[in-house]
């Protein structure tokens, strides 16, 4: 449905409306750039490298949860309303191994020490995830691959209320806290009382920026990403030249849930709190994201996630908080109405 | 092959529902089921049966505090039982849906209440917002409410900043709905006074969650901070269900010097995930209204639960002597120490006021069962009734005519929040 009325909307851009309307989106853009501007100008700038920091880690979870939906779309165009609790499942998952491994906040092993178990615990989040994922794609989306587009999309909301009750029938409905366990470091820019960069923002942006290279190397290198964008294009086409197309969606979804899980934990490790419902919300802002971005398109989702994540930290910091999800789904619908294909356009195929 | 994954898919799909539903309000049905059949079981014999029900968030992030505190009411109506030949039975409900106190499950439970004639009164809710829902269904059918922890000004009083008004809750025009607690206007500017007084601090920066307490406690806080001469460095309200990250306030609140945080919260709605974030950024006291007087609160806060304030808007009954033996009691039956919270004897004393209003109320009715309008006249007739938490009668708005403000501070590892003070507020 979405690429139809892209197509539609795509058509009219060629024309005169097209440039009214690209004219006032940027005339929009504008107006929002110098009334951020002026709110800048009245705190230190100090503190405004600091939410721009803050802004990036953030962004960077996003883009991780955006992938997914956008691998997913791109492939079977469906959006997988699930994924947003396989991202929670990923922080609840690895709550449960963190005492496991032995780590405890303010428990004996402290410091870089932490590392080796960190890193177990993440890899076993991140592959728990992805065998969820690609379960719920064998159960709930293969036998309806040929079945109307809505049935898939009801199913997935379905799967998304499965695994919301499964978590909260494990940990109970309340704010849980999870253990804040990184190292206090922090590097503070211009001397002290800077902007502080700790060692959890850098955390977060490396093992994000990490993940997503390994997944453009991954598609644009390797056979198995190479069958993906084939069945992406034409899904008979590409069955006709012998390409698996089951192991191919089963393995976009196992990619996709690979980096939400990835999320899960370091959404739990960057802000000390997870919900078992928290799947819902950040799921919707990771969509936006990937619509931003143009759905479909990988490097649009990695930009849309980090652009919709460095706009909620601004909003937070420089206005009323309570308007930032009403400003990020704002965001949606201009993108749905000025531009469809998102920033990057879309990257799905025309049929 | 192609049904069978159908079949397969549909019933995860239901297995689902079934647990949003138990997320919904399962653990309410799930509590109130056996108490229903009991009291039905022993009508038969009665000359009559009386219900006094309660409406706390007994499951999720405040069962911490509301758990307890309907502990508290269920005790004090354990000790009478019947009088004169009425049975008196306790009928809990409870307004939490994911996790969370929720204003239109509270509402439903309401309706429940006022449709089951037994219900004679009820005790609750703890929510402000909460009350708001449900003070108009019970007010059309003159069900006399009291609750030990409602504290938004609002509810009872009319202030030019009151939206919706005092009356606009009472349909009716005649008051069926009374607290013990003392409401914000004393309870955020009592941490004001103390910020200045006790800690001796000027600036603070203030967040609330945007909710009918939260947000009224602040505003409140923030008027006698700065009458008091402070200052407030920065204030936000959050929408707490879809924020997680705090830090970007935290650091303003450390731009701007802030030597303190207020928070106009309560530990369900992410008020201590602020304390745990403040960790390495902003290291200065954190104070808050009594949402946060909780142990969920000192989980969500970590490791960082030290230097941590809060104002409670009931006496604490360990304070007074003539309390001793009810607490004994009270430990008699609920043994864990999480079993008293802040509210457990306001919760005690709640149903105690409803209790004697009731006794009173069949008194003057012959030794029958009275009406609701009887057992609400009874209420606001409570005169200097001593009870755990202090002495009660009520003005004609249903305020207490003295209320106790007290004072807890966390202390030790791990931490726990430890009475500090406590004064008397005349209004």
């Amino acid at each position: 449905m979405v690429s139809s009325v892209a197509n539609a909307r795509a058509r009219l851009m060629a024309g005169t409306q097209g440039r009214i309307l690209n004219a006032t989106l940027i005339l929009l853009i504008g107006i929002a750039l110098v009334i951020l501007a002026t709110r800048v100008t009245t705190l230190s700038p100090a503190y405004f490298v600091q939410v721009v920091v803050y802004g990036l880690a953030n962004g960077s979870i996003f883009a991780l949860i955006a992938l997914g939906y956008t691998m997913v779309y791109g492939i079977v165009e469906l959006i997988n309303f699930a994924h947003g609790d396989v991202f929670t499942l990923g922080g609840f998952i690895s709550l449960w191994l963190l005492p496991i491994f032995g780590v405890t906040e303010g428990g004996t092993v402290t410091g870089f020490g932490l590392m080796v178990p960190l890193l177990a615990i993440l890899v076993l989040s991140m592959v728990a995830c992805a065998a969820v994922n690609v379960t719920i794609e064998r159960v709930a989306y293969r036998p309806l691959r040929r079945a109307p587009r809505l049935t898939p999309l009801i199913t997935a909301v379905g799967m998304s209320f499965v695994l919301e009750g499964i978590m909260f029938l494990w940990r109970g409905p309340f704010n849980l806290h999870y253990p804040n366990v990184l190292p206090p470091v922090s590097i503070e820019l211009g001397g002290a009382g800077g902007p502080a960069i700790t060692f959890k923002d850098v955390a977060v942006i490396a093992i994000a920026v990490v993940l997503m290279i390994a997944l453009s190397l991954f598609v644009e290198r390797t056979k198995l990403g190479k069958a993906m964008r084939a069945t992406a294009q034409d899904r008979d086409a590409a069955e006709l030249m012998g390409i698996d197309i089951n192991r191919t969606i089963a393995a976009t979804f196992f990619i996709g849930a690979l980096l939400a899980g990835a999320g899960g934990m370091i959404f739990g490790l960057y802000f000390n709190t997870i919900t078992f419902d928290q799947g819902f919300t950040a799921g919707l802002v990771a969509f936006t994201a990937a619509v931003f971005g143009g759905i479909g398109n990988i490097q649009g989702a990695a930009l849309g996630g980090l652009v919709i994540g460095m706009i909620q930290e601004l909003s937070d910091g420089y206005f009323d908080p309570a308007w930032t999800q009403v400003l990020i789904f704002a965001i949606l619908v201009l993108v749905l109405v000025f531009r469809p294909t998102g920033i990057l356009g879309m990257r799905v195929p025309e049929k | 092959m192609q049904k069978r994954w159908l079949s397969m898919a549909s019933v995860l799909m239901a297995a689902a529902m079934i647990a949003s539903a138990c997320g919904g309000g399962g653990t309410g049905a799930a509590t109130t089921a056996p108490a229903a059949t009991s009291a039905a079981a022993t009508t038969a014999a009665a000359v009559g049966e009386v219900i006094i029900a309660s409406d706390l968030p007994t499951s999720g992030a405040e069962a911490s505090g509301g758990l307890p505190t309907q502990q508290g009411a269920a005790f004090a109506v354990s000790q009478l039982k019947t009088y004169k030949g009425i049975t008196i039975s306790f009928l809990p409900f409870d307004d939490t849906v994911n996790g969370v106190h929720d204003p239109q499950k509270g509402a439903q439970n309401v309706q429940q209440m006022v449709s089951n004639p037994k219900v004679i009164g009820m005790v609750g809710p703890y929510n402000s917002n909460v009350a708001r829902a449900e003070i108009p269904i019970a007010n059309q059918a003159a069900l006399a409410m009291i609750s030990p922890s409602n504290t938004n000004e609002c509810l009872t009083q009319l202030f030019p900043y009151c939206d919706p008004k005092p009356a606009a809750l009472r349909p009716t025009g005649k008051n069926n709905y009374f607290r013990v607690a003392a409401p914000d206007t004393v309870q955020g500017p009592a941490m004001a006074d103390y910020i200045t007084k006790t800690l001796k601090l000027t600036k603070v920066a203030v967040f609330s969650d945007n909710e009918t307490f939260g947000k009224g406690v602040a505003d409140n806080f923030v008027k006698r901070f700065q009458a008091n001469g402070g200052t407030i460095t920065n204030r936000s309200d959050f929408d707490w269900k879809t924020t997680n990250d705090f830090k970007p306030f935290i650091n303003a609140a450390k731009t701007a010097g802030a030597q303190a945080i207020y928070a106009g919260a309560t530990d369900g709605t992410k008020g201590c995930i602020v304390r745990s974030q403040m960790q390495g950024i902003l290291d200065v006291p954190f104070t808050g209204p009594d949402g946060i007087q909780t142990d969920q609160c000192l989980k969500d806060a970590g490791s960082n639960t030290a230097n941590m304030f809060a104002t409670v808007a009931a006496a604490d009954a360990s304070q007074n002597p003539d309390a001793a033996s009810i607490i004994a009691a009270y430990k008699q039956v609920y043994p864990k120490p999480t079993d008293i919270a802040a509210y457990t004897f306001a919760g005690y004393d709640c149903a105690s006021i409803l209790l004697d209003a009731l006794k009173r109320a069949i008194d003057a009715n012959g030794g029958k069962v009275p009406t609701r309008q009887q057992v609400v006249d009874a209420v606001q007739a409570t005169n200097a009734l001593k009870l755990t938490t202090g002495t009660y009668s009520f003005d004609a708005n249903g305020d207490p005519k003295s209320a106790t403000m007290a004072f807890y501070a966390t202390k030790g590892t791990p931490a726990a929040w430890v009475f500090q003070s406590q004064f008397g507020v005349g209004q």
